[in-house]
């Protein structure tokens, strides 16, 4: 490599160390499972900190400010409404359809809104990263709390459609049973999330392609129109009932447009998706723990 | 490799031990490709995917260092001689290619370090990065008006970040970084900026910093500083260990080097190299009592 020397010259001598290996750590290795959940712990503060400062900053640039957070999804419902409820007529059959589409977006948006950011926490805080030590998941972590803190307004809006909106629904103690639900949501959410960012660090094509894996997830999760009218065939139906996005949405239109206790079975498939999708975004994130920032 | 001689043995336990640490980048080039370097891809299709000529830059070749409590190392050496490159690996900012680094605790670096969330407002990046420096929230509070005051920003705290200009976020970054109290400190002067009221201050506070922590690692260019400040210095160049050595001895031999190079004797200059290199003497890492086997 030298090209400045004439000849390359190997070290002509070796001394050999014998250094006392015991009180040293590898610089940034990677904790044990339980250690890095520990130290996980031990930056709440930090994750806290990180998501409510973006909130109040995340739409400063707007003249509108904080009310993007709810025009949003207004705007959004009321192209479907006009698009599938007005022209394509998907609402027959449908109970309440401004209601039904109304909670089926609302609660999609904060799925696919939470994803993408979690997906993206890494890569787009490569700087932090890169200056700090602290266990990478805070930064997915800190990333879903933030879309659930911007998601108590949206929520909020949402219950307010409902009531006020014709057909007018009644406020019943269901309601009650919509925080249980988003809760495993985000947790869902969270899980997702943690899988991207590390494979998003890795291969950052992916982020191209997320908008249209939720856009695909979205058309099928019967946001503006039901499964029963389309899918026949019994065992298909099921197969598709096991989407959790879809038994999120199910849930909290049964509590709040239909006055029904949910069923049992979409309780249990949407907490086994969240545990499950956590678990295992937990532990591939953590294994990806030493090659974050890096390169 | 051994040469014959005896092991030494180091008594205690030492700060930093970098074993055999390499490291390579693969980088686009914007040099007209090899044609048969990639034999097996058409052209075509490289063309299409439009992925640039990737090259091989050897940042650092193979480099073992033990560092003991209380010493001060100067890094030296002409630009691109790999010296922010092993201060990233020390730090674990980078992930060597081969080899690794060991630590008696986190080795903070001041400088670059400390980057920061442009959106966010500068009192909210201070608290942000102390917090993800590990400390808790108390420990920032407390530290936060020293934090301010170090960093000269005054009533342009409450500001956010993207209006500052680079000198101020600079400040700001030595501020953060330097509101710790590291044992193991690494300093890239190199990369420090700031006018000359913040050049005072932030030297008095690292002179402060330095005698605090346990060991020092610097990169300067000003070889002054390097000699009122280091006990020892190692000077590199091309990614090779040219000298480690007392610091007159390597600066003597290092401003030789570069005098003959500013007058074009480049054949002089080698030789000087070639010299340097010939008594050097290679450091072999023997870990003992380690829990873990070295290969």
């Amino acid at each position: 490599m030298s090209a400045d020397s004439a000849i390359d010259p190997e070290p002509v001598a070796v001394q050999p160390l014998s250094v006392d290996m015991r009180r040293l750590t590898r610089v940034g290795s990677r904790p044990s499972f339980l250690d890095y959940l520990v130290q996980l712990w031990d930056f709440r503060q930090f994750i806290f900190y990180d998501a409510r400062a973006r909130v109040q900053s995340g739409t400063r640039r707007d003249r509108l400010g904080s009310a993007w957070l709810l025009l949003n999804p207004i705007f959004n419902g009321l192209t479907y409404f006009l698009i599938f409820g007005l022209l394509l007529k998907t609402s027959r059959g449908v109970d309440n359809y401004v209601g039904y589409l109304v909670v089926g977006i609302f609660v999609f948006q904060f799925s696919s809104g939470a994803i993408t950011s979690g997906a993206r926490s890494i890569r787009s805080n490569k700087s932090i990263v890169q200056a700090f030590n602290f266990p990478r998941a805070a930064l997915p972590i800190g990333a879903n709390v933030r879309e659930l803190l911007s998601a108590v307004p949206l929520i909020l809006a949402m219950l307010l459609i409902v009531v006020v909106l014709p057909p007018a629904e009644d406020i019943t103690w269901l309601w009650v049973l919509v925080v249980p639900a988003i809760l495993l949501q985000s947790l869902f959410n969270l899980g997702v999330g943690l899988i991207l960012a590390r494979i998003i660090s890795r291969v950052h094509d992916v982020t191209h392609l997320l908008p249209f894996a939720l856009r695909a997830w979205m058309y099928g999760s019967a946001i503006f129109y039901t499964y029963e009218r389309f899918v026949t065939h019994p065992q298909m139906l099921a197969a598709i009932k096991l989407n959790p996005l879809f038994n999120v949405i199910d849930i909290v239109r049964d509590c709040v447009l239909y006055a029904r206790v949910p069923q049992w079975q979409s309780w249990a498939i949407l907490a086994a998706w969240a545990l499950g999708a956590l678990a295992v975004g937990l532990v591939y994130f953590w294994k990806g723990e030493e090659s974050y920032g890096r390169g | 490799m051994d040469a014959g001689e005896k092991e030494i043995f180091i008594e205690g336990h030492p700060c930093v031990v970098v074993d055999s640490v390499r490291m390579r980048y693969r980088v686009a080039s914007s040099a007209a490709s090899d044609e048969d370097a990639e034999p097996s891809k058409p052209r075509l299709l490289r063309r299409a995917v439009n992925k640039p000529h990737m090259v091989t830059v050897q940042a650092l070749n193979e480099l073992s260092l033990v560092v003991e409590r209380g010493e001060s190392v100067g890094i030296i050496g002409r630009n691109g001689s790999g010296k922010s490159t092993l201060m990233k690996i020390i730090s674990g900012q980078s992930k060597p290619t081969s080899g690794a680094v060991y630590a008696s605790s986190t080795p903070i670096m001041l400088g670059v370090n400390a980057a920061l969330v442009q959106d966010l407002s500068g009192d909210q990046n201070v608290i942000l990065g102390c917090l993800a420096m590990g400390m808790s929230r108390a420990e920032v509070d407390e530290k936060f008006s020293s934090i301010v005051e170090l960093s000269g920003l005054e009533k342009s705290i409450h500001l956010p970040m993207k209006s500052y200009s680079s000198g101020m976020a600079s400040r700001l970054r030595f501020a953060i970084a330097a509101s710790v109290d590291p044992e193991i400190l690494l300093v890239d002067e190199a990369l420090n900026t700031g006018d000359a009221q913040f050049g005072d201050r932030s030297k008095l506070r690292m002179d402060e910093l330095r005698e605090q922590a346990g060991c020092v690692f610097l990169v300067s260019h000003s070889l002054d500083t390097i000699k009122a400040m280091c006990t020892r210095v190692i000077w590199l160049d091309k990614g090779d260990l040219i000298m480690d050595d007392d610091p007159e001895v390597a600066i003597k031999a290092y401003q030789d080097f570069t005098r003959h190079l500013s007058k074009g004797n480049n054949v002089s200059a080698a030789k000087i190299l070639d010299d340097a290199k010939a008594n050097l003497v290679a450091t072999e890492v023997r870990g003992r009592s380690s829990r873990r086997s070295r290969g």
